[in-house]
């Protein structure tokens, strides 16, 4: 009987065991699309997304986990994805700064920036988020009114390992 | 330690309308086919008005690699996680470095400026 007492008080403790909860952090960018752009129609002849010409300016958020991991290149458009029909050229200027940072050491890229073409690079030295507006504007050939219909041109914003 | 939480928070927090694609340097394995490496990639998509990646392979010039995939064009839908591979032949291992996945953006009828994403990862191993 003694013997199976402690037969079942053994059976009746649960089994206890210690379960690891692992984890790591890797290299990782996120890009998030925050606002997206408009243009506005400050003259018949202008598209921009500058707010004082009426328009919105795209914004975009890297978040990346891991301090000197990944480059942020951001290309303004040179070109509409879709127009009504242009007989004219069209002048397209634009930029592309930061705006917004989750550490403070993180205002030194505006100033540490690199354009080459129409495309803006910021080396992410930290880890953290920074916010990216970029303006964009196209003028119509000799001042001519742009025709009626809807324009849209595309912000490609890239996050490169280095 | 502190910043990497508050980042890890914010990665938590803010992921909405994202475009995200891991590892940043993934490891080259070897296929089932000879003298074919592969590499795992995942893509992970909250950006709710995008549904296809196209995936490229780039040299260190950004010119294009040739590569197979099971789709290069990959529809991935809204807060979806995606994995795929990338079989790239060992002779171009020499040269492929980017590893790329590029939102595919829709026309729309408003006049604005549309955003595509890119995120690469290299190929060549992590800086030292």
């Amino acid at each position: 009987m003694k013997y199976s007492i402690a037969i079942l008080s053994l059976c009746a403790f649960p089994a206890l065991a210690n379960v690891e909860i692992t984890g790591s952090v890797e290299a990782k960018c996120v890009i998030q699309t925050t606002k997206s752009g408009a243009y506005g129609n400050p003259i018949a002849s202008k598209l921009s997304t500058t707010p004082a010409d009426g328009g919105i300016l795209p914004i975009v958020r890297y978040d990346v986990s891991i301090a000197d991991a990944y480059i942020a290149s951001i290309t303004h458009p040179t070109a509409f994805s879709s127009s009504p029909s242009l007989t004219d050229t069209v002048a397209w200027t634009g930029s592309t700064s930061v705006t917004q940072t989750s550490v403070a050491g993180m205002s030194a890229y505006e100033a540490a920036k690199t354009v080459v073409g129409n495309t803006t690079n910021f080396n992410l030295t930290l880890a953290g988020s920074t916010w990216f507006s970029t303006a964009s504007s196209a003028v119509y050939g000799s001042a001519k009114p742009l025709p009626g219909g809807t324009y849209t041109a595309v912000v490609q914003a890239s996050c490169i390992a280095k | 330690m502190l910043s990497k939480l508050i980042t890890l928070g914010m990665l938590v927090t803010f992921g909405a309308s994202a475009h995200e694609m891991t590892p940043a340097y993934p490891e080259v394995k070897t296929s089932h086919v000879k003298n074919v490496v592969k590499v795992e990639m995942s893509l992970f998509n909250s950006r709710e008005e995008i549904k296809y990646y196209q995936i490229d392979l780039f040299d260190l010039n950004w010119m294009n690699i040739p590569f197979s995939t099971t789709y290069r064009i990959i529809k991935v839908e809204y807060k979806e996680h995606k994995s795929f591979d990338v079989y790239i032949r060992e002779i171009d291992m020499d040269e492929a470095v980017y590893l790329c996945t590029t939102s595919k953006v829709k026309r729309t009828n408003t006049s604005r400026t549309l955003i595509s994403s890119r995120i690469c990862s290299r190929l060549d191993g992590e800086p030292t």
